[in-house]
């Protein structure tokens, strides 16, 4: 059988990377039976449409932000939630942690989707065209982010304004100042070259930022056994692959950041003690596993 | 397969978009991807969910209000000053305003509709053949996706990952070479089939002229303003040049009257209703054709052919020509750059940028080539001359568009060297 | 009867289509006054967003009804009176077909017998069909899609009624044509 991955991001990106390495294992793997055609820099359309696709049945699979699944299933949102994790070895480890697997256990009946594993991108960090050693700093500023529930409640906690600037516009914004700060993570400060713009890199690791592979419900049903096998297995190494990758290269990142010419300032958990507060009242409501994350992520950061 | 049903409608004066809809719908039938069908409604109404997009009608209305506010016949009689008294010097008038006005827009549809509307009908009144003006107008909106600021960059850099301020930096030296080339084209054409010969106002008019045409010339002043000092995005801009129209249309020249305003909004709606429409069709047809991997498969095809980065380029826009007659510019470019993207850089070398703006100003110049073009199409439903007609007066400039490509893959410094 | 309907709706859409663009830009220029002031408003893009979406389908529908939208015109100019007259005719019933393929594809997309089969209780309903259109939420209205999404299918049907009419008047005008012909 011949399926369909779709994905948003372009070519070169490691998520897109890894979908085709997916592909290449189905097939070595099956010997040729099955095949995987992989759909990169949202072919098929944004994550909103390839859910749809999924639902119908027209698309197979895809890599997906748990941003776009967390604006359908609150309970995604408690993956977001501030300086759950402080650094990136850490969010490793909690998203391969039976405590994150758990949470996938809702996304049939919830969104008609099988999840299969995590992956993820590059901590969170705030970079800011104006000083910005900590939340203090952020207090009114205009700061863009990707639109979804958790960030910008995060944001209005801290007392920025949070503004949803689609990604192409965020160049041109930072450079005349529409915006005067954007959430991102290394990786793609590096690749648009947005510090050119914005000088000022707060290193705060507030929030991991992960990525899911599922497989449409519909699709599922319809495998056999060995076929889920297969499909289980080589999406879950290629997913892993992508959070040791991140991992790995973080450090490197950080470094050819802070050869830039740019003022770096780093803040943690304590400074942010205030909006995490806030933040926490409002989403341990919405989402119920936020207790068993933070403990399987005590468990992580005591060990 | 496919392309019998598409030619069929397409040929019975069945509506364009409509041709693309069915068309897809067809495909999806006989492909047996029934699934698809359930996708369908939500795609026409997703592939319009765009923010870019609504630059369209913005600028559609800025045109709108400063046709009837009287600003551009202003701009054109200061433009007289300059040009006026060549030998089909309105012609030269209508390149210029152009490159300024490419110079504020982002988007080849929009810029094409608002210069229709303002310029041909001038142009008709001195004498020149209305084909002939149309396609002056149509071929200076290809300027707009080039000179900076442009949609098409825009994409390109997020698809390719590079960043759109040196894109834009990139499309500076390509749009200097084929406004050059255009004026050249203009030149000959004038003396060839004699044109209006062009006539300088006296030094009153020109004094008059020039203090007429000073507030109209704020607008663009305006939009830049807006956009270097942070206080709008190139697509919000529109919506300022919109304000500023009006204001200087009503209180200004006084032409604008506010009764009009009704008249003027439904004509916006209209036309850039049938414009968004068709980019809906475009991307519901360009979604079931990525869906069967067609383009991916010509992409395979061509990098087995050669190992030359030079004839690579060349056989690229060759197949680009091609997708561009069915295919419109954004549509055609998420189809294609993450296809061929890698392959020119990985397997020839070739720069992003250059590539990027090769690419994107061959697709360009599919908004212009029968039998799916939208600027040909807008140009002809403002101007009231029929499609055919302006494309085979659109050649001479086409030829020098294809004589820009041909320069841009041969040298890449032509590209890179500002970067 | 018919074409009193089709009238009405097209002044009704043409006026709506107007309303939406004038909206288009006052949501900018809104945008642009409030991040200049500081007070950035969150959802207002988006908002602007489904303005332009409805007044493309609403200006749609009139453009087609009258007649007025792109098309390539090549052959049809080359044809006598009587060949164009049955191609426009091919025409009118190729929107006709698109606008009832469209309608039938709006019904299984939003599936309204199952609905209310389940009561509109939603998640019995999903867990049906497989089908999550209606807890779907757009981005930053927090409003559920399903309210944007609904012009598709008032579009479909507005699309029927006008094409029809357009048809209707065709088939009606042969009469006509021939007597001026004679
Ligand atoms: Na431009
Ligand atoms: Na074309």
């Amino acid at each position: 059988k011949e399926f369909k991955l779709g994905l948003i991001t372009p070519p070169s990106h490691d998520w897109t990377k890894a979908a085709y390495a997916f592909a290449d294992e189905v097939k070595a793997k099956s010997d040729g039976e099955h095949s995987v055609a992989v759909y990169p820099a949202r072919q098929l359309g944004n994550e909103a449409e390839m859910v749809q696709q999924l639902q119908t049945g027209a698309l197979d699979m895809a890599f997906l932000t748990v941003a776009e699944i967390s604006n359908r299933v609150p309970d995604f949102g408690a993956l977001y939630a501030p300086y759950l994790v402080d650094n990136i070895d850490q969010a490793a480890s909690l998203l391969k942690s039976d405590a994150a697997r758990s949470l996938l256990d809702q996304l049939p009946a919830e969104v008609g989707l099988v999840g299969i594993g995590y992956g993820m991108a590059g901590m969170r960090q705030v970079l800011s065209r104006d000083t910005a050693a900590g939340p203090a700093d952020l207090s009114g500023r205009k700061l863009r982010i990707t639109p979804f529930e958790p960030i910008r409640d995060f944001y209005l906690d801290v007392g920025a304004a949070p503004v949803p600037l689609p990604l192409p516009e965020v160049y041109d914004a930072l450079a005349n100042g529409q915006i005067d700060a954007i959430d991102m993570d290394f990786d793609s400060m590096l690749i648009f070259k947005f510090y050119e713009r914005a000088d000022n890199l707060l290193i705060s690791n507030h929030m991991m930022f992960p990525m899911v592979g599922v497989v449409s419900g519909r699709v599922w049903k319809g495998l056999t056994p060995a076929e889920r096998e297969l499909l289980q297995t080589s999406m879950r190494e290629q997913l892993d692959a992508v959070i040791d990758h991140f991992q790995a290269k973080e450090k490197d990142q950080e470094k050819q950041l802070r050869a830039q010419n740019i003022k770096i300032r780093e803040a943690g958990e304590q400074d942010f003690a205030e909006a995490i507060n806030q933040w926490e009242a409002t989403w341990s409501e919405k989402a119920k596993s936020l207790g068993k994350l933070r403990q399987a992520a005590a468990e992580i950061k005591g060990s | 397969m496919t392309f019998i049903p598409f030619f069929i409608l397409l040929f019975c004066a069945v509506p364009i978009a409509l041709v693309l809809a069915l068309t897809s719908l067809w495909y999806i039938w006989t492909s047996g991807n029934a699934v698809l069908f359930d996708s369908y409604p939500q795609q026409l109404f997703s592939a319009i969910d765009s923010y870019g997009l609504m630059a369209i009608p913005l600028f559609m209305l800025a045109g709108e209000l400063m046709n009837e506010g009287g600003l551009t016949s202003r701009l054109i009689n200061m433009s007289r000053i300059l040009v006026g008294g060549f030998r089909g010097g309105l012609a030269y008038i209508n390149l210029v305003a152009n490159m300024m006005m490419a110079a504020i827009m982002g988007s080849a549809a929009s810029q094409i509709a608002i210069m229709s509307r303002a310029m041909v009908p001038a142009m008709e009144k001195e004498g020149y053949d209305s084909a002939y003006a149309a396609a002056i107008t149509a071929a200076g909106g290809l300027l707009s996706p080039i000179i900076p600021p442009s949609m098409l960059f825009v994409l390109y850099g997020v698809l390719a990952q590079v960043p759109i301020a040196e894109m834009f930096i990139a499309g500076i030296l390509p749009g200097i070479i084929m406004s050059f080339l255009f004026f050249l084209v203009i030149a000959v054409i004038g003396l060839v089939q004699q044109y209006p010969k062009g006539e300088w106002p006296s030094r009153k008019q020109s004094v008059e002229f020039f203090l007429m045409g000073l507030p109209a010339g704020l607008i663009p002043v305006v939009i830049i303003g807006g956009i270097l000092t942070g206080l709008a995005t190139p697509t919000e801009s529109a919506a300022l040049a919109s304000l500023g129209a009006l204001l200087i249309g009503k209180y200004v020249y006084k032409d604008l009257e506010l009764n009009h305003l009704p008249e003027i909004l439904k004509r916006t709606a209209l036309n850039s209703g049938m414009v968004v429409m068709l980019i809906s069709a475009a991307g519901v047809f360009g979604w079931v054709v990525v869906y069967e991997q067609l383009p991916q498969a010509a992409a395979g095809w061509i990098a087995q052919q050669t190992s030359d980065p030079f004839t690579f380029l060349l056989m690229v826009i060759g197949v680009l020509i091609l997708i561009g007659m069915v295919l419109d510019g954004i549509a055609a470019l998420i189809l294609v750059v993450p296809i061929l993207l890698p392959i020119a850089q990985q397997q020839f070398g070739i720069s992003p940028y250059q590539f990027g703006v090769v690419v994107c100003l061959t697709l360009v110049m599919g908004l212009l080539t029968p039998p799916v073009g939208a600027g040909l199409f807008i140009g002809s439903s403002m101007t009231g001359v029929p499609p055919m007609k302006i494309f085979r007066s659109l050649m001479p400039f086409l030829f020098a568009t294809l004589v820009t490509l041909v320069l841009l893959a041969a040298i890449p410094e032509l590209v890179t060297a500002l970067i | 009867m018919l074409q009193k309907l089709s009238d009405g709706l097209a002044r009704l859409e043409i006026g709506l289509a107007a309303v939406l663009a004038a909206a288009v830009t006052l949501l900018i220029l809104l945008n642009i006054l409030t991040r200049a002031v500081g007070m950035a408003i969150y959802w207002v893009d988006e908002l602007a967003i489904y303005a332009m979406i409805w007044s493309t389908f609403l200006a749609t529908s009139v453009v087609l009804k009258q007649r007025d939208a792109i098309t390539v015109t090549i052959l049809i100019d080359k044809l006598g009176e009587r060949g164009r007259y049955w191609m426009s005719l091919f025409a009118d019933l190729m929107v006709l077909l698109f606008a009832l393929i469209l309608l039938v594809l709006c019904w299984r997309w939003m599936d309204p017998p199952t609905l209310i089969a389940n009561g509109f209780n939603i998640k019995a309903f999903q867990a049906e069909t497989f089908n999550f259109i209606y807890s779907e939420k757009t981005n930053t209205l927090g409003m559920l899609k399903i309210w944007p999404w609904l012009i598709v299918p008032l579009f479909s049907i507005s699309l029927t009624v006008h094409s029809l009419n357009n048809l209707a008047l065709k088939i009606f005008s042969i009469p006509i044509y021939r007597s001026a012909r004679a």
